[in-house]
């Protein structure tokens, strides 16, 4: 137990100082800009309306939350205070509008849809990959190369294909939107079967990207076990293939735990982008339209979010993978 | 070293990717001599013209004219004239009206048209149809008795009374003659640019935001991992931090707010690949440095350092050497996933700022801008995506490839 | 003459590389090993001791393959049975084998009673795990490791300790025949001692019945092993008594072998101590004469054409070697090589 609680403790310490790395870097990229940030900032905005009273008022307002006019230090002492108490600011583009209100509409889809999807994409993959490093001729030979193919179109690239012949093409599925545009939230059953619906398309998008690295990945480490030593010998004691195939599946799967660990930040950035492509009212269409409205507070508030998400997967398979596989046990005490 | 490289020529998967890559840039290098000149000029005023080849309509009407009598000319004509949801409304409304159709098929004009010339009465009631889709079916019934009665099309010239010229339906115009002919093999985008030129330079343009993205995440990470692995220490523990936080924060996240935080005039395609690399070291650091941990305890090294040789010396002949295969595998995979970036990143809407040469993400940018994926312009946006994939797929074929040579393990 | 445990009769076996070209790295071997007797086999790396051991287990998987001969453990041929009935009968309980690196024959995810259940259930389905515990703590606790050993992963276990239970896990169904491929190399000096105070162990208590040791190390083999041979390009090139093999090697690679390894006189200091230039033969072609002939200084032209065949020789003819010349002719040459140096 204690070889755990140290490598628990190392990684909720870990958790802690890349938190407060990225809100420092999300605080201070910005302010790096050359000449003034809040002219900066909020000019790029005027140029897209036209409203002159809005926009001062936007700018003195902006001046006062992001505080240009006290030193650093007391800036971001201002911005961590406002950050835990939940307020990232006023939208620009959806003035007045709080953007912790926009943030907390879109995360709930956000989160419906990536778990899931990089959840099933994990085990497909996975599955795929195995039986890929065990079966090498057929699967080898045909299904590798295809899923190597397909691992490498873009995310984007695959969701628009999909939106092309799913919604396009045979329409069987809906164009955009997390829902019927007609209808508003609520729990009747029509809405829960639109929302189904328009689940669709951008899951399966999303467990399409996720599935390639993972297969190649699971293959390569299960080539990997399969040439290990306890392959042999346990061949040589007269335990089944099947047995060992098994031993060998459970310790290259392991690994692959710290492995999705690892990817997921490159992954959550290809289904923000898939997000897009479909409308889905997460996290990634909101910034998108930040960006295209030059809304500063919202993107900088949806990358802090999409950072914290992160950071919370990262930690919680870390913790997952310290259970499971007795490994991280054993070099916590060879430490 | 020579061995290494045959060992590289027999594995199918590295030859595979280094031909597909090479024909890839032999493409974006001899492509433009074919087809000289600005890749963004607009040469088409509407947008998403289809792909194919357009021949000018006016000098065809001024060409030589040769009668030609086709025995199936007729039919071809209405064929290419009914739209495919036109045959199905026509089946719709054979059926409704009570003839059986099950055995036609959508795409076979001639049993189509029969049955309709037969049938169709434009009096006759049906229920089930609304006004609408009645007045359609008027529509088409007209566009076909068009096509079948008038012979000939005559062309007026402005203000003139009398016909300039006629044309009949046995005209013909050698192809040859026509002065103007243009094939736009992948049509034009939404502002009416060539797209396959346009594709061209721009896969161009991303593979040199790939190479110089690829170049400062190895240097960046191949340094620091140098640094860390060999000095040891003080000095790793701190490289090991930085880059331990860099990883698990996402570059995505660090790319949209240094792009953001540059602003759109600052952004040009090598400040976009530069800020792309810079973002996307860390795991080219963490590979150097376990190879080099491994490396650094070696007779050869140590006996490099009891000869009292500086750092640097030590470094480049004892150390780089045997890292050079894996450096440059993490190089390729850093040329593929910064074209990737930049890609994601101009989706955003945070790509490069250009009116000079497009890149493979603003192509992509412009194409979903204007709904190309919804509309069926396929041609906007699908070779850009297979032009995207077929890079990496190239790249990552290569790195496979290697990766098999150099470790044994992973052999099949 | 006690009764005859192992007995291989011209072994040939292959391996096919990823090229598909074919290795012949185990070619016509033949050997015996009586009860409670223990035979050492000895040479350079590379020379197919290792391939020899796995082929003697009878159970081949790609990219080893059998081309003939015959194995025979107590009596019973297991060339050309059923892989399933060798793998159910045979393997673990009637021939087992120690890996070369045992530092990882165990699966790190496993508790070491999980996969000693699986080994006795590969065997013997009806087994229960209560009565496997019983069994593997007895046997545990009489080799000497704690039985709380059976509850640890092999992760967590330390180097010498991994290769004890591994030897454990091996002869846990006490076979007749134990195949041991460079048990000891890897280890320190006192992990090693351990490790053959082990095997002598079990062979006293009768948990195993006959033994094969390989190692590249000829000294260790005079401690542990009754007879050895040396090995050389596939092939065994002599065959004696541990004695005999140590004092009086007759093949010229032997000859070069012991005195490589023996500690120089006076005055030889400085001689190059692989006394044998030369690297061994492409086993993916043989070469047509005598295999060692390239490396030997005595070989004669003939040596380059004729492969010699097996001659026995010595008391009783026990003794075995592989070469053209006369065991008188062999002996001349080294007596007026010992003079000259001295």
């Amino acid at each position: 137990m204690k070889g755990y609680r140290k490598y628990f403790t190392k990684k909720i310490v870990w958790f802690l100082i890349t938190l407060f790395v990225a809100m420092v870097l999300n605080f201070v990229l910005p302010r790096l800009m050359p000449s003034d940030p809040v002219a900066a900032i909020t000019g790029k905005m005027a140029g897209q309306t036209t409203d002159t009273a809005a926009v001062q008022e936007i700018y003195s307002r902006f001046e006062e939350e992001f505080g240009t006019n006290k030193p650093m230090i007391v800036q971001f002492l201002i911005f961590l205070r406002n950050l835990f108490k939940g307020d990232l600011g006023t939208s620009f583009s959806q003035y007045p509008r709080k953007v912790s209100d926009i943030i907390s509409s879109s995360i709930g889809w956000t989160l419906a849809l990536q778990i899931p999807a990089i959840i099933v994409g994990w085990i497909i993959g996975n599955v795929l990959g195995a039986v890929a490093a065990y079966k090498k001729k057929g699967w080898d030979k045909i299904v590798m190369p295809v899923t190597m193919f397909i691992s490498n179109i873009p995310a984007f690239g695959s969701a628009v294909i999909l939106l092309y012949l799913f919604a396009v093409k045979w329409k069987v599925a809906p164009v955009a939107g997390g829902y019927a545009f007609d209808m508003i939230p609520n729990f009747s059953w029509a809405f829960v079967k639109s929302v189904i619906e328009h689940y669709q398309l951008p899951f399966w998008s999303i467990v399409l990207i996720s599935i390639g690295g993972q297969a190649i990945g699971m293959r390569s480490m299960s080539i990997y076990e399969l040439n290990a030593d306890y392959v042999k010998y346990s061949r040589f004691l007269g335990i089944r293939d099947g047995k060992i195939v098994g031993y060998v599946f459970r310790n290259a799967m392991l690994p692959q735990v710290t492995g999705l660990a690892m990817s997921i930040g490159g992954s959550v950035s290809g289904a923000l982008v898939a997000e897009i492509i479909f409308s889905y009212p997460g996290i990634g269409s909101t910034m998108y339209a930040a960006v295209t409205a030059a809304d500063y507070p919202l993107i900088s508030a949806c990358t802090l979010i999409i950072t914290i998400m992160v950071l919370i997967a990262t930690l919680s398979l870390d913790i997952i993978y310290g259970f499971i596989d007795p490994r991280v046990k054993a070099a916590q005490f060879d430490a | 070293m020579s061995n290494t490289l045959k060992n590289l020529l027999h594995s199918p998967k590295f030859m595979v990717g280094f031909i597909l890559f090479i024909a890839i840039l032999l493409t974006i290098l001899i492509y433009p001599l074919f087809n000289p000149g600005n890749p963004l000029e607009m040469i088409g005023v509407g947008t998403f013209a289809k792909p194919g080849t357009y021949i000018s309509l006016y000098d065809a009407t001024s060409s030589q004219k040769e009668t030609l009598k086709i025995a199936n000319a007729e039919e071809k004509r209405i064929a290419a004239a009914l739209s495919d949801e036109d045959r199905v409304k026509m089946l719709e409304w054979l059926s409704a009206y009570g003839v059986d159709v099950t055995e036609v098929d959508a795409s076979n004009t001639d049993a189509i048209l029969e049955l309709w010339m037969a049938n169709y009465n434009p009096d006759a009631s049906i229920k089930g149809f609304t006004k609408s889709e009645t007045r359609n079916f008027r529509l088409i019934q007209n566009r076909i008795t068009e096509l079948m009665s008038a012979d000939t099309l005559i062309i007026y010239e402005e203000g003139a009374e009398d016909s300039k010229s006629k044309i009949v339906k046995t005209d013909y115009v050698n192809l040859n003659a026509i002065a103007n002919v243009k094939t736009l093999p992948l049509g034009t985008d939404n502002f009416g640019r060539d797209v396959l030129k346009e594709l061209v330079s721009a896969a161009g343009t991303s593979i040199i935001i790939g190479l110089i993205a690829g170049s400062v995440a190895t240097v960046i990470g191949l340094t620091l991992g140098l640094l860390a692995g060999y000095l040891g220490g003080n000095a790793d523990e701190i490289i090991m931090f930085i880059t331990t936080v860099f990883t698990v924060i996402p570059g995505f996240v660090l790319l949209i707010l240094i792009s953001y935080s540059l602003g759109q005039d600052q952004r040009g395609p090598t400040i976009v690949a530069i800020v792309i690399g810079c973002t996307s070291w860390t795991w080219t650091a963490r590979s150097v440095r376990s190879q080099v941990i491994s490396l650094r305890n070696r007779d050869h090294v140590n006996l490099s350092k009891l000869s009292g040789h500086s750092l640097g010396r030590i470094i480049l002949t004892d150390i780089l050497p045997y890292i050079a295969s894996y450096v440059v595998m993490a190089f390729i995979l850093q040329v593929s996933s910064g074209i990737l970036s930049e890609a994601q990143l101009s989706l955003l809407g945070l790509g490069p700022k250009t009116t000079t040469t497009p890149t493979l993400g603003l192509m992509m940018n412009w194409a979903m801008l204007y709904s190309a994926h919804t509309n069926g312009s396929w041609w906007a946006y699908f070779p850009v995506i297979l032009t995207i994939a077929c890079i990496s797929f190239s790249l990552n074929l290569m790195n496979t490839g290697m990766d098999q040579v150099f470790n044994p393990a992973l052999r099949d | 003459m006690g009764k005859v445990m192992l007995e291989v009769k011209n072994l040939k076996t292959k391996y096919i590389t990823r090229f598909g070209e074919d290795v012949y790295s185990v070619d016509g071997v033949s050997l015996k090993i009586e009860e409670g007797k223990s035979l050492g086999v000895a040479g350079e790396s590379g020379c197919g001791k290792s391939t020899l051991a796995l082929s003697m287990m009878g159970y081949y998987f790609p990219p080893l393959h059998y081309i003939s001969g015959d194995i025979i453990i107590d009596g019973q041929n297991i060339s050309g049975m059923d892989p399933d009935k060798v793998r159910t009968t045979v393997l673990g309980s009637e021939i087992a084998y120690i890996p070369q690196a045992a530092m990882n024959a165990l699966n790190p995810t496993m508790k070491i009673i999980r996969f000693l259940e699986d080994v006795i259930h590969a065997h013997e389905p009806k087994a229960t795990k209560a009565e496997i515990r019983e069994r593997a703590e007895e046997r545990f606790a009489d080799l000497g490791l704690g039985k709380e050993v059976l509850d640890r992963h092999a992760v967590e276990l330390s180097g010498g300790m991994k290769q004890r239970t591994v030897i454990a896990v091996s002869t846990i169904l006490s076979p007749k025949v134990l195949i041991a491929d460079e048990p000891s190399s890897a280890l320190d000096v006192t992990s090693q001692k351990m490790v053959i105070k082990m095997m002598k162990e079990m062979m006293e208590k009768g948990y195993i019945r006959s033994m094969m040791f390989i190692t590249h190390e000829l000294p260790l083999l005079y401690n542990v092993t009754d007879d050895i041979a040396v090995m050389y390009a596939g092939q065994f090139v002599e065959y004696g008594t541990a004695k005999e093999m140590v004092f009086d090697p007759l093949h010229p690679y032997s000859h070069g072998l012991m005195g490589s390894i023996l500690v120089p006189e006076e005055g030889t200091r400085g001689m190059n101590l692989t006394a044998i230039p030369g690297t061994p033969p492409n086993l993916k072609r043989p070469p047509a004469g005598c295999r060692f002939a390239e490396r030997c200084k005595y070989a004669t032209p003939e040596c380059f054409y004729t492969a010699p065949a097996e001659k026995m020789f010595g008391e009783n003819s026990t003794r075995m070697y592989r070469c053209l010349m006369s065991e008188e002719a062999l002996r001349a040459k080294y007596a007026e090589e010992g003079g000259a140096s001295k």
